[in-house]
Order: C-alpha cells, then structure tokens, then sequence
C-alpha cells in the first residue's frame, strides 16, 4: 500500500506546488489540505484531514501551524515539523534562548517589558539597533532605530497599540552588512543548499524584493548551520545568518521555509529532500511520533 | 508558464495567467495590480478571488 501524507497549507504557493510534485514523483498518495477547512474535538483526529502516515504543516499562521502539530502529535502521528520546532523558530525569544543554550553564535539579542526598559537595552547595545516584534515575518514591523528620539516614538506606539504582539520589545544591535545575508536550508542535520540575499534595503527579507542568488556551502555555514538547526530541534528548517568578523552569526530560525528562490539558484532539490525526510518521519510510524495517542477518558470517571 | 486560459483579476479586471497545471488553491499574482488571487474552483470551470491578507503571525 503507498504511503500516504498531507500537505496542509493556506492556499497553494509555488513551494507546495513544487512539494506536491515531489510527493508525486515518489509515489505517495498526497493529501492537499487547506488549514482554513480544519476543526474538530481535540480528542479526536481533526475533521478535514484524511488519516495519513505522516503531515507536512505548512500554513501561513505560525499559531495554526503550531495548534496543528500539537493536535496530530498527540493523535501519535508524525508532523513535520515538529511542534517544539514551530514553537521555537516561531517565537525569536525561544530562538535566541535555544542558540543560546547550545552554544551557537547568535546575535546579542535583549528584552524590554516598557518604554524606559527598551531605552535601557538600546543604549547598553548602542544605536542603531533593530526592534523586532517576537512573533512575526517576512520583515514585517522591523525597525531600524539610530538614536534614543526615534527609539521612544516606536516604543510609545508599540505600547499604544497594545496586545500580545507588543506585549514585548526584542531588541538587536544593527549589523553593517551592506544589504546582504546567508540563508542556509538544513533538512534533517545536513546543510542541503544556500543563498545569499542583496537588497538595496537594509532588510533583506526576499518577501520585500532582496534578490537571491546561491551560494556555495562551506565547511564552516555547514556546521554553524547544522547547529542552529539541532539547537532548536532539527527537522527542515531555513538559517538566517549574517558574516561578522570573518564568521556567521545567527540571526533567525524560519521553521515554515520557503525556497521558491532557492531552487533554480542552488540546483539543489529542496522539495525533493523535504519530501524524502517527510518519508522518512513516516517510516518511524505512529507509536514513535510525538507524546503518542491521547488516552480517552469518561468525564464520570475522571472527575 | 504554459497557460490554459487567462481570467479576469476581480480586484483591478486586469487579464490573470492561470497556467495548465492549476491546482486547487493555487495562489497567483495578478501582473496588473499585484494582488494576490486564490483559486477557488478548478472544475469544471478555475474561478480566483482575492486571496486573504497577511495576518500578524503570518510567515516562516
């Protein structure tokens, strides 16, 4: 019997698109699943999504993403990527924490709960810094700060728009890069491809236009890749890093990659290798997945 | 792009590429206006809308 998966996303990109193709050409019986039509008892396997050997998570929300994961793992059913992963990319304070923890070079990264504190932090790194919603991508609420006036203006508007998001303030000191950074693609611990990322902006996220072109994977990105990627618990995930010094420090953790232009400008078959790890989490089976089936128990009996 | 037909944009009505191997869900960019389009009915005729904006927590 083929082995069979899910794709959940939030409409089809050319990463599912190409991922779809991949599954197909190794003839697993793909399941395309849109998030949105998902729901259901959290004690039972979720409504909209076929019973399949193994779910690759891939919608735009980093909450659905990781209400997923968690859902379908504790059906004892392997997801990729793993919960604690979503979590950890998801969130940049676990990120920093977790490269932290493992010894991975990373940036000096603070914290700030009020307007005072984030000036506090901002002079001890040293103007200009980068703030940085904790939850949040594609550059989006970025800000690159050079002096105190301007750094009290984002934070008062931080604090007056309120809610979660702003809840905090994550600081960063600004690296002089020129416009340009190295993302690397790590699939199950092995640094498979990479990039480098040139934008006229200081951002360079490619959402906002930096332009991709590959890059050539040395001794050195391999491992400091492999290590972010272990640090926040392995699976398929994207390495942002910056070159500080002659080496790489880690700027962030993408957990949900995208690489639809990475493909054409590594030669590397990223699809392909994610498709081929999905497999292989398959492979392990239900009874090794995650925190294992959900025992089921009466409310009369447990109360 | 192979393309099988060419819809209207239901933002701009600017002329949309849907190519050959369209699938259900598919995001497409209307060159016209930019907005991002989901296709929302492959058979037996593609219909697109609007796809739904980038929310707080969307990304990697």
């Amino acid at each position: 019997m083929a082995l069979s998966a899910a794709l959940v996303c939030t409409g089809v990109r050319p990463e599912e698109k190409m991922l779809a193709s991949a599954f197909e050409e190794r003839g697993v019986e793909l399941h395309v699943v849109d998030d949105r039509t998902l729901g259901g008892s959290l004690a039972e396997w979720p409504v909209g999504l076929p019973e399949v050997d193994a779910v690759l998570v891939r919608a735009k929300s980093q909450w659905r993403n990781s209400v997923l994961a968690r859902w379908i793992e504790a059906r004892g059913v392997p997801v990729v990527n793993r919960a604690s992963v979503i979590d950890t990319c998801g969130d940049k304070v676990s990120t920093t924490l977790a490269l932290l923890a493992a010894g991975v070079p990373t940036l000096a990264s603070s914290v700030a709960f009020s307007v005072e504190g984030g000036q506090e932090q901002a002079e001890a790194i040293g103007f200009p810094v980068v703030v940085k919603p904790v939850i949040g991508s594609w550059g989006r609420l970025i800000g690159r700060v050079h002096d105190a006036y301007a750094l009290e203006t984002v934070l008062e508007h931080k604090e007056a728009v309120g809610g979660a998001p702003h809840a905090v303030t994550y600081l960063q000191p600004f690296v002089e890069s020129g416009g340009r950074d190295v993302r690397s693609f790590v699939v199950d611990g092995t640094c498979v491809a990479a990039i480098e990322r040139v934008s006229r902006h200081w951002r360079t996220n490619t959402a906002l236009g930096a332009v991709a072109s590959g890059l050539d994977v040395s001794e050195e990105l391999a491992r400091i890749s492999a290590a972010a990627a272990a640090a926040v618990g392995g699976g398929v995930v994207a390495v942002d890093l910056f070159e500080v010094d002659g080496g790489y420090v880690v700027n962030e953790v993408n957990g949900t990659m995208e690489f639809r232009n990475s493909v054409t400008t590594t030669g590397v078959d990223i699809p392909g290798l994610v498709a081929d790890y999905v497999i292989r989490r398959a492979g392990t089976g239900r009874a090794s997945a995650g925190a294992g089936p959900v025992a089921s128990v009466p409310l009369e009996e447990a109360v | 792009m192979t393309t099988a037909t060419r819809l209207e944009c239901s933002v701009c009505g600017g002329q949309v590429d849907v190519p050959a191997d369209v699938m259900l869900g598919e995001l497409l960019d209307c060159d016209d206006c930019g907005s991002e389009l989901e296709v929302t009915a492959i058979d037996p005729v593609v219909q697109i809308r609007e796809a739904q904006m980038a929310a707080e927590d969307w990304g990697e």
